[in-house]
Order: C-alpha cells, then sequence, then structure tokens
C-alpha cells in the first residue's frame, strides 16, 4: 500500500473563540483559503475533500465550502467525537497514499456557541448519557481514580492547565490568553469531583485544514511536512475485566500503531500536540504515549519535561485548555501546530530544532468501549 | 439525591439505561451471561462480544458491588438539578455499569462497597454504600 509517501502541503486556521455571529462559512473559508494558498493551490485543484463534524448541520461542509469555489468533487464527512478532524486528515492521508485521489483537502469545523451555552449535553441514547453523564464526569472518573490508585495529586492536575495556558501567550489564535496559577486552578468552582472549571477546555467556534498530496509533488516541496504514519481505531470494550482508566489502552494501542508504522519510538519525537480536554486527560495520555510510565503522568508534568523548554513539549500550543474544543476543527488545528513548529514556524512557542512530532487526539461518549475513537499520526520535517 | 424509589418505575423499551428488577426482595442488575464463555453484560445481544457464542442466556446480578471510580456532577444537565453522585460500580459477577449514588454530595473511594439499591427520581439505577 505504501507508495513514495505522502505529506501535508499546507495548513490554515481560524482563530478559536467563542465567535457566533461570525457563523460557519467564515470560519471555513479561513482556515481553507490559509491552508491552499500555504499549499500554492487553487480551489480547483483539490480533488476530494474529507470533513470533520459533529454538531454541524446537515449540509455543514457544502455549505461552508462552495462559495470559495471547492466543488463538482467527493466531500464525506465524518463523526468520530472529538477525533472527527483527525479522522478525516487519516481518511486523507489514506486515499493519497492509495493512489485514490492526490490533492485532498482534510477540513474540521464545529460551530458549538450556536448549540451549547456551556458543556456539551449528554447524549441521551447512551447507557451512561441517559443518567446525566456529561462529559466533565468522565473525566473527573479518572481523576478520582487516579488519585486513588497512583497518588496523583490535584497540585499535579492543575500544573497542566498552568503549563498549557502559559503556552498559549505565544498562541494568538488561542481562546485564552491569560496564565494562570495552580491556586487559581484549584480555587476555580468544582465541576465534577476533582475537577475543577480551569481543569475543562471551554466550548469554541472554529474551523481548520491541512491539505495532503504525494511527498514531493507540491510547487514547492521544501515547505512539506512528511506524514510517517497516522493510526486510526476505536477502543476496546471497557468492562469489568480492566482497571485501567476509560481511554488509556486506545491511546497506547493507537500509538504502539502509529510508532510501528513510523519506525520510531516515542523517545525520538520532538514534540506533541495531544487531546487535553481536561488535565487528567493529558496526564492519561502522555502515559499512554509512553512518555513515561503508568501512574507516572503526574509527575511527568510537574518535572517539566513536556513544558516548553523541557525534554519533550507537550502541547505547544496550549491545547484544548487554551484553544477551546470545536470538536471537528480540534484535529485540524493540533495537525497545523505541528506542521508549524516543524517548519520553524511557530515563532513564541517555538520547539527549537524540531524535526518528528506527534498528534494525538481522542474522542468519547460512548458507554461500555474505551474510547470511540483515537488517531495519532506521526510528521516529519522535510528540508 | 433528593428521593429513592424502590419500586420499579415505567420504563420504555428503548431505554438504554441498566435495568434494575426486584426479585423476592433483593434489588438485582438485569442483563445477560454468555453460555460459553462466561462473560456478563447488562444488555441482552444476540451474540457474545467476546466469544460469538449465540448461547446468550437472560441472568441477573447483584445486588452487592464494588466502586471503581466515582464523581460528583456539579454543572446543570438538561433535566436534572445539580449536584448528583455518580459511580462507577463493578456489580458482583457482573458488569460494570454506571449508576447513581444515594448519599451525601461526595464521590465514593475506589473499592468502596456498594449496593444497588433502587431507582432515582428520574428512573436512573442507584446504589448506596453498604460498608463502613
Ligand atoms: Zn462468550
Amino acid at each position: 500500500m505504501t507508495g513514495a509517501g505522502t505529506a501535508i502541503w499546507g495548513v490554515g486556521t481560524s482563530a478559536f473563540g467563542k465567535q457566533t455571529s461570525l457563523g460557519g462559512p467564515r470560519l471555513a473559508w479561513q482556515a481553507t483559503v490559509e491552508a491552499l494558498d500555504d499549499a500554492g493551490l487553487q480551489a480547483s485543484d483539490i480533488d476530494a475533500v474529507y470533513a470533520g463534524t459533529v454538531f454541524g448541520d446537515p449540509g455543514t461542509v457544502t455549505r461552508c465550502l462552495q462559495q470559495i469555489g471547492i466543488v463538482e468533487v467527493p466531500v464525506i464527512t465524518i463523526e468520530n467525537a472529538c477525533a472527527s478532524g483527525t479522522s478525516a486528515f487519516h481518511e486523507a492521508r489514506e486515499s493519497v497514499e492509495m493512489g485514490r485521489y492526490e490533492r485532498v483537502l482534510a477540513f474540521g469545523i464545529e460551530t458549538m456557541t450556536a448549540h451549547f451555552d456551556g458543556a456539551i449535553s449528554p447524549i441521551a441514547s447512551d447507557p451512561d448519557g441517559a443518567q446525566g453523564y456529561a462529559m466533565p464526569s468522565i473525566y473527573g472518573m479518572s481523576a478520582t481514580r487516579y488519585k486513588y490508585e497512583f497518588g496523583v495529586t490535584d497540585e499535579q492536575m492543575a500544573e497542566v492547565a498552568v503549563k498549557n495556558r502559559r503556552h498559549a501567550m505565544g498562541n494568538p489564535r488561542a481562546q485564552h490568553h491569560k496564565t494562570v496559577t495552580v491556586e487559581q486552578v484549584l480555587g476555580s468552582r468544582m465541576v465534577a469531583d476533582p475537577i475543577t472549571l480551569f481543569q475543562c477546555c471551554s466550548i469554541a467556534d472554529a474551523a481548520a485544514a491541512a491539505v495532503v498530496g504525494p511527498l514531493g509533488g507540491s510547487r514547492d516541496p521544501s515547505g512539506e511536512v512528511a506524514i510517517r504514519s497516522s493510526a486510526l481505531r476505536s477502543g476496546r470494550l471497557w468492562d469489568h475485566t480492566t482497571d485501567k482508566v476509560w481511554g488509556w489502552d486506545i491511546v497506547s494501542d493507537t500509538a504502539a500503531r502509529a510508532y510501528e508504522e513510523a519506525g520510531v519510538s516515542v523517545g525520538d519525537i520532538d514534540v506533541f500536540e495531544v487531546h487535553d480536554a481536561f488535565t487528567i486527560g493529558e496526564i492519561i495520555t502522555t502515559e499512554a504515549l509512553g512518555l513515561c510510565e503508568l501512574g507516572e503522568g503526574g509527575r511527568l508534568v510537574e518535572s517539566g519535561h513536556t513544558s516548553l523548554g523541557g525534554l519533550q513539549p507537550v502541547n505547544p500550543s496550549g491545547g484544548l485548555l487554551s484553544r477551546g474544543h470545536p470538536l471537528g476543527a480540534t484535529g485540524l488545528a493540533q495537525i497545523a501546530e505541528i506542521v508549524w513548529q516543524l517548519r520553524d514556524m511557530a515563532a513564541d512557542r517555538q520547539v527549537p530544532g524540531a524535526r518528528l512530532g506527534a498528534v494525538e487526539t481522542m474522542g468519547g461518549g460512548t458507554a461500555g468501549i474505551d474510547g470511540n475513537a483515537c488517531v495519532v499520526t506521526v510528521l516529519e520535517q522535510v528540508g | 439525591m433528593p428521593s429513592l424509589i424502590t419500586t420499579p418505575p415505567e420504563r420504555a423499551d428503548a431505554d438504554p439505561r441498566p435495568e434494575l428488577a426486584i426479585h423476592e426482595g433483593r434489588v438485582l442488575l438485569t442483563g445477560s451471561r454468555c453460555g460459553d464463555c462466561g462473560y456478563p453484560q447488562a444488555v441482552n445481544p444476540p451474540r457474545c462480544p467476546i466469544c460469538g457464542s449465540h448461547s446468550i442466556a437472560p441472568a441477573t446480578f447483584g445486588p452487592k458491588g464494588t466502586v471503581f471510580s466515582s464523581t460528583v456532577l456539579r454543572i446543570p444537565v438538561p433535566d436534572r438539578t445539580p449536584p448528583f453522585t455518580l459511580a462507577y460500580v463493578d456489580v458482583d459477577e457482573g458488569p460494570r455499569i454506571l449508576a447513581h449514588v444515594d448519599g451525601p454530595d461526595e464521590a465514593l473511594v475506589p473499592g468502596s462497597e456498594v449496593v444497588l439499591s433502587g431507582w432515582s427520581e428520574h428512573g436512573d439505577p442507584v446504589v448506596r454504600r453498604s460498608g463502613p
């Protein structure tokens, strides 16, 4: 299946924030036109679109892309919860890899303030959701378990928010541009014990996009970022037989597959964008990605290893905790960040000398399974 | 949690929540067990997700269980008034289910012993602490 390889030719995003008045199409135009310009392409050069959106109305993607001239092509919309954007990216890459299309737009969008005032409503058709089990409570469960089983502290969890909000000071497109202290994080109101408000990502409206094509095939191949691997899978059953918190195994399994395909180990990777929808999520994810042993994620963030200036920075963009989490757009914003990092374009939040980067997105909301979907992709600087 | 209901509420066929029933005065979880590999579930599907067997028989579980983890949700969700306490419970010899907790608004410590005790005013399965 693997040919000469695939690459990201260009990326773009809108700003991230509560911007209801902009509406979907204008957010989409900002992201898509930036990605096309970055790739040196016209809209008419695009062969196909894979898009991720979760709460979007029927027809959202074609409604957003038609006026900028992306028409008369296959447009395929994917819903994979929080991993919808990276799932679209995964399929875009797969389609180029297999020779089905040559220049593919991976696109993600969410206009969440049009649907929610605060937290996402629980899914009424789900065994857990029907009990009022909102997303923060999923992570509250994990945090309670981690405090009990591994002695993770409230301060260690808060440190994730402190770190990511500090990183976002260098990201003009983030929603939050204000540093917070451990005391402020722990003093914010309790949402789902022991998770406080500043440990939860905000909702947001945004779009993000990437153009995927054959490696070396763009007008300026020196700007390409190689896609060394991409893995996508749903979780195992999450049941009485496991002592792992929800979401640990799916990230570990998906990462193992992505590292294997790329022929790299976690120690080779210079920079990560991961799914920090809630602080405990980043702690669990860094463990599952192999940055530390099971149960050591709290100490890892405390050590500074994952801070800008540390050995393997995680979420230099500020992550979901700073951007907010417009579900369909999030994964492609993570991809865009790693592309900018690998091109040495990330300015005040640049990880010096980054050559290899990884993106992880994990989506849930379905009872009984260890995650609806997880994507891990490994990207490499070409030049 | 304002009130515990101890008689089975009316339940729609499509209700996805774990179903409790009263047997000989005890509140039990209804579901199924695989006749070949023994895998327990809170639902009764036509095939076992573990071994593929078609021999799935209805079963009941409980009333005791052990808390895997717990939290208190303190933000509003549609039709419910916060705060309310939730727990993942590994029902003895049975599956792991989510349930509401009858008691103070504080998360249960993982490993706590609980007993299935009835329904919330919304028809959710409810457990309460049984150990010290
Ligand atoms: Zn079986």
